[in-house]
């Protein structure tokens, strides 16, 4: 158990430098809108979800109301619930308490990591050790973001922008490679979200394209082999 | 907007965001899959990863869509090459900074 939650550490590592340069870009945003340092770190404690409290600072700067800001971050983060459904499935027969606060760390990055390696690390060990990684790193980073915006050059924070990309393409990029019916799954996607995007607001796009997608993918996509194995499984 | 309300929009927040991640944990126990609904989870985060990346990634930058094309392109390049996750962000984040050096 101890040792599942080192190996959920350690596989955390990697993707904290995705993790830390959103973090400061979020803490800057925020301070930046007006938050105090107190505020714009509670909300990293408390909500823990990079694209929505960035979304709300955003929005918060352009004098919006507290109810618009809290229905767009629902609306927004409607995607965890999808992705907690992958996380907790192969968690089923855990304490429901332990579950409880696993949910809690349920973030694009975390569901991306644990939901892509290897069946012998879906444990809630393993899940919690990510957590506690991913956890400390966006609270950490917030917090340094916060405290230390003013002094950051422009062209550094701007840098920082395609850190969350490159994160993502970085994860799924080794499971396109040698899979061309994923890949041809993932090219499928892009277009249905980049045309989904044009006509409905980007974040129901997200959720309608990764649903639509996926069940479309379940007719053609074989997910561990090449294509050659079918039917061995 | 005073202090008490930006706590307020914060609690709300944190309210909002944490039922859809709880929902799933308490209900699980009581949904079983069949193959089809099972294979469908598994390939949710390849379709969830893709969707958040495109087209997102090309407006890294919207004034400068140069900034989203190279640094993707860059952490594609290395992943395919099976550099390590925190490799492909730096590598990313170092292009666009010196693409903003000379732009």
């Amino acid at each position: 158990m101890k040792r599942e939650f080192l190996s959920g550490v350690r596989a955390a590592v990697p993707v904290i430098l995705g993790t830390v340069p959103v973090g400061i870009a979020f803490a800057v945003m925020a301070r930046q809108a007006g938050l105090t340092v107190a505020q714009t770190s509670g909300m990293s404690l408390l909500v823990c979800a990079g694209a929505s409290q960035m979304m709300a600072v955003g929005m918060y700067a352009q004098g919006a109301g507290l109810l618009a800001m809290i229905l767009a971050t629902f609306i927004l983060n409607l995607r965890h619930l999808i992705m907690s459904t992958c996380v907790m499935h192969p968690l089923r027969g855990e304490k429901a308490a332990w579950k409880l606060l696993a949910a809690f760390g349920v973030t694009d990055e975390t569901f991306a990591i644990f939901t892509t390696e290897q069946e012998e690390h879906h444990t809630i060990s393993f899940f919690l050790g990510l957590v506690a990684v991913i956890y400390s790193a966006w609270n950490l980073s917030t917090l340094a973001g916060a405290l230390a915006s003013s002094l950051l050059p422009d062209i550094v924070s701007a840098s920082l922008g395609i850190a969350i990309y490159a994160m993502f393409i970085g994860i799924l990029t080794p499971s396109l490679t040698g899979n061309r019916r994923m890949l041809a799954l993932a090219a499928l996607t892009a277009v249905c979200n980049t045309l989904l995007t044009q006509v409905i607001p980007s974040s129901w796009a997200l959720i309608a394209s990764t649903l639509v997608c996926a069940w479309l993918g379940t007719f053609f996509v074989d997910i561990d082999g090449k294509g050659e194995q079918h039917g061995q499984q | 907007m005073g202090s008490s309300k930006l706590w307020l929009l914060i609690l709300g927040m944190a309210a909002v965001t944490y039922i859809p991640r709880a929902i799933p944990a308490v209900l699980i126990e009581k949904i079983h899959f069949g193959r089809r609904t099972e294979k469908f989870l598994r390939l949710i985060p390849y379709t969830a990863m893709t969707a958040m990346i495109f087209p997102g990634v090309w407006s890294t930058d919207p004034s400068n869509p140069v900034i989203g094309i190279a640094g993707g392109l860059t952490a594609a390049l290395l992943a395919w090459r099976k550099c390590p996750v925190m490799v492909c962000v730096l590598a990313a984040i170092a292009v666009d900074f010196l693409l903003y050096l000379v732009l």
